[in-house]
């Protein structure tokens, strides 16, 4: 609990590290009705693609320096000495950067589908389905800016986008299902399988990643 | 004597010298074998009724494809091996294994590209197999670059390691694309447990080019792990006495 209240504070602080992204995504979700010609039927047709999309990319630039600040100042080693499970310590990191940049982007985009669509059932909907999908993509790029921790963040992401690629089809396969108003629990469930899988094993093998940077 | 001969083989020193030996052998007969199943395959057998002469692309399409995902199993076996039991020689192969990969993963896309222009009208669809062949391909480039982005090689081994078990949730989602989303690409003609949905005079030398298309990559990944071998080791003094 003290711990998850340091890191609240730590992030809080930071207001590039969490503002930053939520403006970046609202900026990438205003520019994108530009593109389109102002045409509300194609705005709704790839409004939900380019939203996947956006929360993708604003959560890679949101992990981008994840754990490389702890572990230039010491922190990070301090951690792994004092905590006896370094993995509760990294989960509790990803929860706190899903809480600050997870929560209020699910709940932008929610709106944003709101204000595209007009559609109050798809903006219900989007709110679940986007809280999971962004937990999941924190998680994933958490372990790929670990793996490539003081090599840039462009590294990290070559390396963590093909693992989220399958992740997208699935989205791609929601939008159907929101579309035609069916089978939308069914995704729901194995998204949330997904992200019970990966909240397990992801912080694991993170900090066995993070162990041998220490070494 | 299996423990023994595991142990031994496990020495880079040994894996170099037993592999030199086995390699002439291994490369004549698959290259024979795979040669002859071309001029089986391109010569002897008839035209397929409705893609005419183009199906023959089929002797390099398919043992590409098959082979750049068996690659990355064994990539995931090596991994694991060397995280548990910190078998070095494992690592070396992991490494030299990923550009290979990435070659015949390459042949499998170019090759399907080719083949798609007179039977599907079109070299390039977003189509669930395709799009997850090309990850597979970005997969390997995206290894290749995590390991070469490390000056520490035993850091890099491990990380490569990790990188490569976490990834190969991805290979039964390739395998099992075309069967759970609809898609332009077939699914598998050949499978374990049914009867081949292919005639006899196609699927022999189509056996035949698998069995030597494996075999040549099996001696590129020799040679690959024999210049990734004496790189590593090149303090050693047997490499000396070697080179």
């Amino acid at each position: 609990m003290k711990l998850l209240k340091f890191e609240l504070l730590k992030l809080r602080k930071k207001s590039r590290g969490w503002l930053g992204p939520i403006l970046v995504f609202v900026l990438i979700m205003t520019a994108f009705p530009l593109t389109v010609e102002m045409l509300n039927k194609d705005i709704d047709q790839s409004f939900l693609s380019v939203l996947w999309i956006a929360t993708l990319l604003v959560m890679m630039l949101a992990t981008e320096d994840i754990f490389l600040e702890d572990f230039n100042d010491g922190t990070l080693e301090q951690m792994a000495i004092k905590h006896n499970s370094l993995s509760g310590v990294i989960t509790i990191k990803i929860f706190v950067y899903w809480l600050l940049i997870g929560l209020p982007i699910s709940l932008l985009g929610a709106l944003y589908g709101f204000g595209i669509t007009s559609s109050a059932d798809l903006a219900i909907q989007l709110i679940p389905i986007l809280m999971i999908t962004t937990y999941i993509f924190l998680n994933v790029f958490s372990f790929g800016n670990a793996l490539s921790l003081t090599k840039g963040s462009i590294l990290g992401i070559l390396i963590t986008m093909p693992l989220v690629l399958p992740l997208l089809v699935v989205l791609g396969k929601v939008v159907i299902a929101i579309n035609l108003g069916m089978n939308f629990l069914g995704f729901l469930f194995l998204l949330l399988g997904i992200l019970s899988i990966i909240i397990l094993v992801l912080p694991i093998i993170i900090s066995f990643v993070i162990k041998a940077h220490l070494e | 004597m299996i423990k023994k001969f595991i142990h031994q083989f496990a020495s880079p020193k040994t894996y170099l010298f037993q592999v030199d030996r086995a390699y002439p052998y291994i490369f004549y007969t698959s290259l024979s074998i795979y040669l002859g199943a071309l001029f089986w395959g391109l010569f002897l057998t008839s035209e397929d009724f409705v893609q005419g002469n183009s199906y023959r692309i089929i002797y390099l399409h398919v043992p590409a494809s098959f082979i750049s995902q068996s690659l990355y199993l064994a990539m995931a076996f090596a991994s694991a091996i060397f995280l548990i039991w910190k078998v070095k020689l494992s690592a070396y192969l992991v490494r030299s294994i990923a550009p290979i990969g990435a070659v015949t993963t390459f042949i499998a896309l170019v090759s399907g590209a080719i083949w798609g222009i007179p039977t599907w009208g079109t070299w390039w669809a977003w189509d669930a197999r395709i799009i997850s062949t090309l990850i597979l391909f970005i997969m390997y480039l995206g290894l290749i670059s995590l390991h070469d982005s490390f000056t520490d090689n035993e850091k890099a081994d491990k990380f490569l390691a990790i990188l490569v078990i976490v990834g190969s949730v991805n290979i039964p989602i390739i395998k099992m694309s075309v069967e759970w989303w609809s898609t332009l690409h077939q699914t598998a003609s050949i499978t374990v447990t049914e009867k081949p949905a292919i005639d006899p005079s196609m699927l022999y030398p189509l056996f035949g080019s698998i069995i030597g298309f494996t075999g040549i990559v099996v001696c590129l990944v020799i040679l690959s792990s024999k210049l990734q071998i004496l790189k590593r080791e090149k303090n050693k003094s047997w490499v000396k006495d070697y080179v």
